[in-house]
């Protein structure tokens, strides 16, 4: 195969092309563009720019917003992973179980992951309404609440209603992703530990839980990874607000840019992003690397 | 309590937590199709109706003969378009990555999945004016090259996996029958390789059908701009307190990642789980 291969370099050269290309022209050098606009003023609206040094950074790092949006988005999104890989978890072991319908089970829970972002933002305004809400009726109905709340007028309740959103959406990933783990684990192992008197949270946590933990770590990262470009239900369910309580560092960026077209302090925000991320998945490789020299 | 009093509890117990779990999943989306079936005046009355008085399918006849039919298809046009786009450069790329082996292989792969931590709000400002200066700001394609873009990484990753998994033999056969390495691709592993070709696929369609951001930046015209920029923009102004024509709105977008979904199943949550399970 690589014998053929290298017998006919440019060929084998030519497959890389498009992908390099597209990568290249779309994601590299509007990357490394972003990057230096963050170093200037730039805005679509203006007709020339000029080089401003830290100016950005300093602004951003001076703003009290920034560290507000910055928080807001840990907390909305941490809360949301959290959240949606336990009740994944959960689903998945229950799922897992001898129960009739356990696939009929999975395909119904599965389909919230097919409602499209903005079909889900529109159906939690409609949800989270104030005044015909059912979300409102059914709390006041069971003593939750004494009268309806206006959620999106609250700061805390308008964070619930973004990541009861967030969480809705995610947990069939989070089940979908954990039961394929589960089944690959052998069930000599599990029966072994039954013999052995193990008891059911036993098993779980000697058993089961370390040979699907690195599948958790991972589909937990990846979503938080993916949330944290999410944007549509804080833009349409809430607009951000209330005073930012909703505004994530995504919509915060964008808002930046293509309402106050300050491409220099959007893309500052940008860099100081991608430079988090990057730190962290550097310690992420190096804990796994240290991982996985001390299991041998 | 005996043994077998104990299990029966045990598993209605199970029964009860698998029924709450399917209200809690469920109920939105049925809340969704019935508020959609309402009429206005039994929207907003209190208590809530579980199904409708009268059905009707009036929100559905706002919903389609409001811009939002041209702005399905616009979506329709730009999905297959990264789709088209992105399955066919990531394949070629992916089966170069299978096959080829060259200094700086695994340093070009993890290049490629680092993208995906890109902030996409970032790399919209020069876009933006990349598109601008190319005059492609405000049409579909600036949309299909974004969304393309985006996706490119995953389908190389998990395409990666389906070219690994063939054995090499067929192919070797067919270049000592003469055939070139473009022949191969297209008559020999493109053909075998149909499901993961599929569910690379379904990754790009629905991804792209769900990106608002591109969309609702990159274009100003409705002739162009796709569902969910379109939606926003119609729920936040004239859709404001229509609410049975919204929810039909959210059932219309819904319908054919739902359709995909049944049709295609088994790669709908092959292309899920790839990703997350091997890396």
């Amino acid at each position: 195969m690589t014998a053929f291969l290298r017998a006919h370099p440019y060929a084998t050269a030519s497959l890389f092309v498009p992908t390099i290309l597209l990568t290249l022209v779309l994601l590299v050098m509007p990357f490394a563009s972003g990057a230096f606009m963050a170093f200037t003023d730039a805005s679509p609206k203006a007709i020339a720019w000029s080089w401003v040094g830290f100016e950005n950074f300093k602004y951003i790092f001076e703003d009290r917003t920034f560290w507000e949006v910055v928080r807001n988005s840990l907390f909305i999104i941490g809360l949301s992973i959290a959240i949606s890989t336990l009740c994944g978890l959960g689903l998945a072991l229950l799922l897992n179980e001898n129960l009739y319908g356990t696939r009929v089970y999975r395909t119904l829970i599965f389909q919230g992951w097919i409602v499209p972002w903005i079909a889900v933002a529109v159906l939690w305004g409609w949800l989270f309404n104030f005044d015909y809400g059912v979300v409102n009726h059914l709390f006041v109905t069971l003593g939750i609440f004494e009268r309806p709340a206006n959620w999106l007028a609250n700061s805390g309740l308008a964070n619930a209603v973004v990541i009861s959103g967030f969480v809705w959406r995610i947990i069939p990933f989070m089940m979908i992703t954990i039961l394929a783990a589960l089944q690959g684990i052998s069930t000599d192992l599990i029966e072994a530990a039954k013999i052995d008197g193990a008891t059911y949270l036993d098993r779980l946590r000697f058993v089961v839980f370390p040979l699907i933990k690195n599948v958790i770590i991972v589909a937990a990262l990846l979503q938080a990874v993916r949330l944290f470009q999410e944007v549509t239900l804080p833009l349409v369910v809430t607009g951000g607000g209330p005073i930012n309580a909703t505004t994530t560092l995504s919509l915060y960026t964008y808002k930046l840019a293509f309402q106050q077209w300050d491409f220099g302090l959007a893309g500052a925000v940008g860099v100081v992003w991608s430079a988090t991320l990057a730190c962290a998945a550097g310690l992420y490789t190096w804990y796994v690397a240290r991982q996985s020299r001390g299991e041998r | 309590m005996s043994e077998a009093a104990r299990n029966a509890a045990q598993r209605a117990l199970l029964y009860g937590l698998v029924l709450a779990s399917l209200v809690v999943m469920l109920f939105p989306i049925a809340w969704m199709i019935v508020t959609s079936l309402k009429l206005p005046d039994e929207i907003f009355r209190n208590p809530p109706t579980i199904i409708p008085d009268t059905p009707t399918l009036q929100g559905y006849d706002a919903a389609l003969n409001s811009s939002i039919a041209t702005a399905f298809v616009n979506s329709v046009v730009i999905a297959a378009g990264a789709t088209a786009l992105a399955t066919t450069a990531g394949a070629l790329c992916a089966y170069g990555l299978s096959r080829a082996r060259f200094r700086g292989r695994s340093a070009f792969m993890a290049l490629l999945l680092s993208t995906l931590g890109l902030p996409i709000p970032l790399l919209m400002l020069a876009l933006y004016l990349m598109f601008a200066s190319l005059r492609l700001l405000d049409t579909r394609l600036c949309l299909i090259l974004s969304h393309a873009a985006i996706c490119l990484p995953v389908v190389v990753w998990m395409l990666m996996d389906f070219f690994d998994a063939l054995p090499v033999e067929i192919e070797e056969a067919a270049f000592m029958d003469g055939a070139s390495l473009y022949q191969c691709f297209w008559k020999i592993v493109v053909p075998i390789t149909g499901p993961g070709l599929t569910a690379a696929a379904i990754f790009v369609f629905v991804t792209s059908w769900n990106e608002f951001i591109f969309g609702l930046a990159f274009t100003t015209s409705p002739s162009v701009r796709p569902l969910p920029a379109m939606i926003s923009l119609l729920f936040l102004g004239e859709f404001q307190y229509r609410w049975g024509d919204a929810m039909a709105v959210a059932v219309v977008v819904t319908i054919p990642i739902m359709a995909l979904f049944v049709l295609l199943q088994r790669y709908f949550v092959q292309g899920i789980t790839a990703g997350a399970v091997k890396s």
